[in-house]
């Protein structure tokens, strides 16, 4: 499920709420997207760096890069640690400085972003990150970039959750029944991009090809009813009187003429 | 279907010697009164053979007239007939126009000057069709096409428009390359069928009664139309830097540079009537995709009561404006769904002039409801225009539903079947509203349903 999960990219919203807790959930997307060695980013801003961190081992610890808003969101300190431009300047420099291969950037948690930034900043930065891989004529060919959400549902009202809910890719909402949680998914599929002609023949057990002089063979063999082509000449050639017809077919409002589309009634 | 009758384009009214407004009493008279002179029989014994040819092609064009102006319907269809080439004589050739004397049923299109707003399906899978047929349907027709989009760039929405199925005299100018390898159609050699070789294969007759394009969903737009158009893209990512300082203003900013690059084009090129030296006008269509949504800048849909809640009416209110005065007309699509204030769609429907509502059935429970089995979805019909009068035509069709197979995007008209029980599968019968000559090739994409939908 996982896989499925962070495989299309682009924004993956994790809704959960007091009584299902979503962070587990994102800590352990954040494991699988280590584990296959993408580079990994992580928004902290609701629990501190520590908190986040336990439950990983040391080598995955390694892989993930911190950004931490939790100790410090307004940078009294004026450390030189800090980061400018808040949580969302981070973002996008994490997108700018990317290079070529796959990366997953976790926010924990967009509900701490909705109350600090208006709702429409907060999307336009989300949609121009997470599509970012889709940009024709840029130069630099940046992978696949995934967004990981964590959302929490009873903050907020239904506009913010519709908002984002419409701009993600993939949307995990958490719930279950005493004590069995069960994750709700939705995926929207991105539109179907026309594939070429497959080739139905390839990715059989069997052979399917023909070679050469085995397509050669086909073409010259003689059919049992087959004529000869003189013969078949003589039948073609046009009777004296039989004019030459066009044939007009304006296709009714019924008709489909749609050969590959399988017929209304067929209960396939 | 039999090819629509063509109407020669004589003037039955001065045929007959009367008035075009005259009542049919008086053209009855007057038909009387000449049928007496020419009948062949009433003629004088020494009058020349040349004479008496003449007087029967007069009569029998007497006759002809009498039998168009003398019946009621055709009477009528043929005074609209008239009143359409007179303000065609006068207004711009290649425009859609929409007339006044011409009742809602009789014309087909969208209206010059006018927006069709369309309220988008919850997942966003419907609507993006009717956008990007709209946006084909101009480039067929060498129209120039404005794409407005804070969502994708508008150079990818060109490449995903879906491909027009044409007669097959304009198809061979694209596909040139494709028929250079093929062998031409009287050589294709059959080896099991080869008695029918020779016979010709199936055409679309010369006499098209069709308006409008009908495209094929599954394939996209040959890339040689894309860049033979004239297209203008807004994409507003690349318009508007994200450090810009937001001044407090009524307009988003976002807003604000889409309404000044629409008017920059329209006066640019000549659609407001400032350009004279253009003889061939042209019509601008505009697309403007998610139109309201956060993306835009605008936040009705994250808040009840944002702080920008009229931004969205008066940039409509403004881009009405502009469409009146210009050829153009324009194409929203807005996930209504989203915005939280429903007095705003109020608001936002009182401003477009048609509006059609998607709604898919998936995630609903309508989704198992036996009678929309067959069908992806229902089309509301919100509002229809009214333009240049009080009242709208409404017609009776209030039930509408699509289906999009492979290449189809079919609108139909839903019948409640007699009765509804779970054992009866195929009881809702299928059929196909009143409509234009938007029914066409089956395998084309069609909307069989309101001709307001013929773009």
């Amino acid at each position: 499920m996982l896989d499925s999960l962070l495989s299309l990219g682009g924004l993956v919203l994790l809704r959960d709420s007091v009584e299902w807790e979503g962070r587990s959930l994102l800590k352990a997307l954040v494991k699988k997207s280590a584990l296959c060695g993408e580079q990994v980013h992580i928004l902290g801003c609701e629990v501190s760096e520590e908190e986040f961190r336990e439950g990983f081992d040391s080598d995955i610890n390694n892989r993930l890069v911190y950004h931490d808003f939790f100790r410090d969101p307004l940078n009294w300190s004026k450390t030189e640690e800090a980061l400018p431009g808040g949580p969302l300047g981070a973002l996008r420099a994490i997108c700018k400085r990317t290079d070529p291969g796959p990366v997953t950037i976790a926010l924990d948690s967009l509900s701490w972003l909705l109350l600090h930034l208006p709702c429409t900043t907060l999307c336009q930065a989300l949609h121009a990150v997470s599509h970012q891989d889709s940009c024709p004529g840029d130069s630099s060919p940046v992978g696949k970039v995934s967004v990981l959400g964590l959302l929490h549902e009873e903050l907020h009202g239904p506009g913010p959750v519709g908002a984002l809910s419409s701009l993600a890719q993939t949307e995990v909402t958490l719930g279950g029944t005493k004590g069995q949680a069960s994750a709700h998914i939705l995926c929207r599929r991105p539109r179907q991009r026309p594939t070429d002609q497959v080739d139905p023949t390839t990715h059989l057990t069997f052979n399917l090809h023909l070679s050469k002089k085995e397509r050669e063979a086909r073409d010259s063999l003689i059919l049992p009813f087959q004529f000869s082509s003189e013969k078949q000449q003589a039948l073609l050639r046009p009777r004296p009187g039989q004019a030459t017809s066009h044939i007009f077919y304006e296709p009714d409002a019924y008709d489909d003429l749609d050969q590959e589309d399988p017929d209304d009634d067929l209960d396939i | 279907m039999m090819a629509a009758e063509q109407m020669p384009k004589k003037d039955w009214y001065s045929i007959l010697g009367a008035d075009p407004s005259a009542n049919m009493s008086d053209l009855k008279e007057k038909y009387q009164k000449l049928v007496l002179m020419y009948h062949p029989d009433k003629q004088s014994t020494d009058v020349s053979a040349g004479t008496v040819e003449e007087c029967v092609q007069k009569f029998i064009e007497i006759d002809q007239a009498w039998k168009i102006l003398g019946n009621e319907e055709t009477k009528r269809e043929y005074d609209l007939q008239r009143c359409e080439d007179d303000l065609r004589n006068i207004g711009p050739v290649d425009a859609q126009v929409y007339l006044e004397e011409m009742s809602w049923n009789e014309g087909g299109g969208l209206a010059i000057g006018t927006v069709l707003l369309i309220e988008e399906d919850k997942y966003n899978i419907y609507s993006p069709l009717l956008f990007k047929c709209f946006l084909a349907e101009g480039i067929v027709n060498g129209h120039t096409l404005l794409v407005a989009s804070a969502k994708e760039d508008p150079a990818n929405i060109l490449q995903e428009l879906p491909a027009p199925l044409l007669d097959d005299n304009s198809k061979k100018e694209f596909d040139e390359d494709v028929y250079n390898h093929k062998t031409p159609e009287s050589n294709i050699k059959m080896k099991i069928a080869w008695r029918y070789q020779l016979l010709p294969k199936m055409e679309i007759g010369p006499v098209s009664s069709r308006f409008g394009h009908y495209y094929d969903a599954s394939k996209r737009i040959p890339q040689e139309l894309i860049e033979a158009s004239n297209w203008h893209g807004f994409f507003l990512p690349e318009k508007i830097s994200s450090t810009l300082k937001v001044e407090p203003c009524s307009l988003t900013p976002g807003y604000i540079k889409l309404l000044q690059f629409i008017q920059n084009i329209i006066s640019e090129e000549g659609f407001d009537g400032s350009n004279p030296q253009k003889k061939q006008r042209n019509v601008l269509r505009i697309g403007i995709q998610n139109l309201g949504s956060p993306l835009w800048g605008d936040d009705i849909c994250c808040a009840e009561n944002g702080s920008n809640s009229h931004s969205l009416t008066k940039f409509l209110y403004v881009l009405r404006g502009l469409l009146r005065t210009s050829l153009s007309a324009c194409i929203i699509t807005m996930p209504t769904h989203l915005i939280q204030n429903k007095a705003i769609i109020a608001r936002v429907t009182n401003l477009s002039d048609i509006v059609i509502g998607l709604e898919s059935f998936i995630g609903s429970e309508r989704e198992t409801n036996p009678l929309y089995k067959d069908y992806h979805g229902l089309i509301h019909i919100r509002q229809i225009p009214r333009l240049n009068n009080l009242i709208c035509d409404e017609s009776d069709v209030k039930d509408l539903a699509f289906k999009l197979k492979r290449k189809l995007f079919t609108i139909e008209r839903l019948h409640l079947p007699p009765d509804l029980s779970d054992t009866v599968s195929r009881s809702s019968k299928q059929d196909l509203a009143e409509s234009t000559k938007r029914l066409g090739p089956g395998c084309g994409m069609m909307a069989g349903g309101k001709k307001h939908l013929d773009f």
